[in-house]
């Protein structure tokens, strides 16, 4: 190519807008669609610890995953938790949001207070948690002791009806700060003029929050229940740590499963059969979202 | 203060090794001094060492790595991981082709998997090229002849004596009372629990006597831990782990019910919480003086007695109040898990093979190894006879002595852990299994789930190739106790 039919090529309209995106794109090609097209590949070859096969196995690991019922109960336990934790960390941080938004003494440093658990890293709070509800050498149980005036004996992951709550403390405690963030970012940003408009009219506070706070708040609120939602669906850290996925599967959640089919027992082609139905489920889910988003505008 | 090389030291420590010449060998200078002169060639590089993450890796960072490097030139760079993802990272290593180690810490129930996945070097050319042969015949029998090899190929040297040993109270076990107490009740002498059944009753009855503040006894009971003790009371009861015959598992037979039972009813006399007890619990819990018995590995022995007090890397541990009192036994059933344990080896993916090989063959040699298994702050356990009848180990402490006899007789009488292929997901099972004995479901339900998930796993991985594999296994003298 001549100079002059460069020129004549980056001249036409939309040329050059596309060259200036076009390192960008490669960028985003290169690490993002690459790993997932070897994902599908590697789905379809039989990869595992003790050799590698290629060749195109068929969908069979695809069809191992509908008989794998371990599979599909840590499935449920991903989806169980997520559904639970996710609403009390936003009724929490929307709680924690309302309150901060009054006037308070020392406000600015009791956000940042509040705020340090999201700074943490979620494998550092599960360690911590772990010592903390410990039988033997945990606070939690020697504070239940005092309040109780008598020796409280909780095994937090081991016995059946408490792990479960045990984890969801330490990931309520993690993250409803980061919901709290959020919310209180929009709530500030809600239109006080329309709140003393809605009080004159004298109008209930659940009419005041359904028609003025809640349409102002709600696109921020969706973007943050989405992003913990993702989050939540992936957890991984805190549990491992905690648990392990224990007492027995208890507690495996799909990315707990998914790490001990790979990294444990090294079935690469299986667990990457594993990761495209997550994929499958989060896509999914991320779509509907976002366009139940766009009805509600 | 941590263990400090001095040049006097190294000196001291490689003129001990010049002096020590293998009688009747080909080669005029020992093991340790060979391995010197042959990885002189390599200065300069550096060895990437992988060890289990905490105490283990002090013995490379503070003695071997600096001596190695003094003596010839190669650094030792130390990389560390939890024992229960080191399996997992040798395998990323090897699978990536990133040849991110060079030495590598394998336990011996996972060597073949490692091997058969072609992890790991096979080291008889280096043996016979240096001339470790006679070294490695001197290793005690139990770790040499099953800690090695993999279908007769080396691929190991065995490095540590890991052997669960019964620490107990002499003050509690020797107290007048107590014994005449015991008597009456029981109608036999208080002493070191032969049985698990004697176990139960000796536990159940100081806990009865001294609880809250002394307990019978504390054990493992996280699941990681436990499963040595169920693998090694099972079969003390008498369990097989398969039918030879057709590979079914056979762990849900009555002697697994016994055991897991066994487990279950002594929690209840032992302090509470102790399903949560693992290693630290365990020894802690001693140490501070709080149960009368426990079975643990060797290191417990010697932090017990108070070897390595005053030690900086030790500081964590708390005060030893059992010192003068501890006694040791073999657990009862006088067959004690091999637990664990670890065997060198040298990454297939190493750039540095023979320099890898000489480095292991220096630390595991006699003259040096005796040196690493005094360490008071490492975890490295006598495995040769010449670390059992050390007359400077055993004068480390009053009853040293005693401690390395028992070492040695558990060397002698000790089961090896099930190896198998793919052996880290049959663990699993168990570890699983036992999880959800402790959340309180039925041992025999439990037993039966472990069973059939260890026969999904055999089917998957194919029943003929793992009968030959558990059949050499289970040809091994050690690996059931008659």
């Amino acid at each position: 190519m001549t100079a002059n039919s460069l020129s004549r090529t980056l001249e036409r309209p939309g040329v050059f807008k596309y060259l200036l995106i076009a390192p960008a794109v490669f960028v985003i090609l290169l690490i993002g669609l690459y790993p997932l097209i070897k994902l599908a590949v590697t789905s379809f070859q039989d990869i595992s610890m003790f050799g590698a096969d290629y060749s195109f196995n068929g969908a069979k690991h695809y069809v191992r995953l509908f008989g794998d019922s371990r599979l599909w109960e840590s499935l449920l336990h991903t989806v169980l938790f997520t559904a639970v934790a996710l609403p009390i960390e936003l009724v929490l941080g929307y709680l924690l949001a309302l309150l901060f938004l009054e006037r308070l003494p020392g406000k600015s440093f009791f956000v940042a207070i509040i705020l340090l658990p999201t700074i943490i890293s979620p494998i550092v709070a599960g360690s911590t948690w772990r010592l903390m509800i410990d039988q033997r050498f945990g606070p939690v149980n020697q504070i239940l002791s005092w309040i109780a005036g008598r020796e409280v004996e909780l095994l937090w992951n081991i016995q059946t009806y408490l792990v479960w709550p045990a984890i969801m403390i330490a990931e309520v405690w993690q993250w409803t700060p980061f919901m709290f963030l959020m919310l209180y970012a929009a709530l500030s940003n809600v239109d006080k003029e329309q709140l003393e408009a809605a009080q004159i009219d004298g109008a209930s506070w659940w009419m005041t929050f359904r028609r003025i706070v809640l349409p102002a708040i709600m696109p921020v609120m969706v973007i943050a229940m989405l992003i913990r939602a993702l989050d939540l669906f992936r957890i991984f850290d805190i549990i491992w740590t905690m648990t392990q996925g224990g007492p027995g599967t208890m507690t495996e959640t799909i990315s707990i499963y998914a790490y001990n089919i790979a990294f444990r027992e090294f079935e690469t082609s299986y667990s990457a059969a594993i990761a495209f139905l997550v994929i499958f489920i989060l896509t999914l889910v991320v779509v509907w979202l976002l366009r139940r988003v766009e009805v509600e505008r | 203060m941590l263990f400090k090389l001095t040049r006097r030291k190294a000196l001291a420590i490689t003129s001990a090794a010049a002096l020590s010449v293998s009688a009747g060998g080909a080669f005029a200078q020992s093991a340790a001094d060979r391995a010197v002169e042959a990885a002189k060639q390599y200065s300069g590089i550096t060895l990437n060492v992988f060890y289990e993450a905490g105490l283990q890796p002090l013995d490379p960072k503070n003695f071997t790595g600096p001596l190695w490097e003094e003596l010839t030139g190669i650094k030792i760079n130390v990389i560390e991981s939890p024992n229960d993802e080191m399996f997992t990272k040798t395998m990323q290593a090897h699978l990536g082709g990133s040849g991110a180690y060079d030495v590598l810490n394998v336990l011996p129930s996972q060597m073949p998997d490692l091997a058969l996945a072609g992890a790991l070097e096979p080291l008889d050319a280096f043996v016979d090229k240096f001339g470790y042969r006679d070294e490695l015949n001197s290793i005690a029998p139990v770790y040499r002849d099953n800690q090695m090899m993999v279908e007769d190929t080396i691929y190991g040297l065995p490095d540590d004596g890991d052997v669960f040993v019964l620490y107990y109270r002499r003050d509690i076990f020797e107290d007048p009372e107590t014994m005449a107490e015991f008597k009456a009740k029981h109608g036999y002498d208080l002493a070191a629990p032969t049985t698990w059944k004697e176990f139960g009753e000796i536990g159940q009855f100081i806990t009865d006597k001294h609880a809250p503040e002394i307990y019978g006894a504390g054990m493992f009971r996280q699941p990681g831990a436990a499963k040595y003790l169920f693998e090694e009371r099972f079969r003390v009861e008498g369990g097989r782990f398969f039918d030879p015959e057709t590979m079914r598992a056979t762990v849900n037979s009555e002697a697994g019910l016994r055991t897991m039972q066994g487990m279950v009813a002594e929690n209840a006399w032992m302090p509470p919480g102790v399903e949560q007890w693992g290693f630290g619990e365990v020894f802690s819990a001693f140490l501070a003086g709080d149960i009368a018995m426990a079975v643990s590995w060797p290191p417990v022995g010697r932090w017990a007695a108070g070897y390595g007090k005053g030690t900086e890397a030790l500081n964590w541990i708390p005060e030893t109040t059992v010192a003068d009192t501890i006694a040791y036994a073999l657990p009862p059933g006088g067959k004690p898990e091999l637990a664990a344990g670890f065997s060198l080896s040298v990454a297939s993916g190493s750039k540095h093979k023979e320099a890898a090989f000489l480095f292991a063959m220096w630390m595991n040699s006699e003259e040096i190894s005796l040196q690493r298994v005094q360490l008071p702050y490492a975890l490295r356990d006598p495995f040769r006879p010449s670390h059992f009848a050390s007359e400077e180990y055993r004068s480390k402490w009053p009853s040293a002595g005693e401690y390395l006899d028992i070492l040695e007789a558990g060397a002698q009488t000790g089961m090896l852990d099930l190896s198998l292929i793919q052996i880290d997901r049959y663990n699993e099972a168990l570890r699983q299994g036992l999880s959800r004995l402790w959340a309180g479901d039925d041992p025999q339900a439990v037993l039966d789930e472990v069973a059939a998930n260890w026969d999904a796993l055999t089917d998957r991985i194919g029943v003929e190739k793992q009968r030959r594999v558990y059949a050499d296994w289970a040809s091994k003298p050690n690996a059931y106790p008659e």
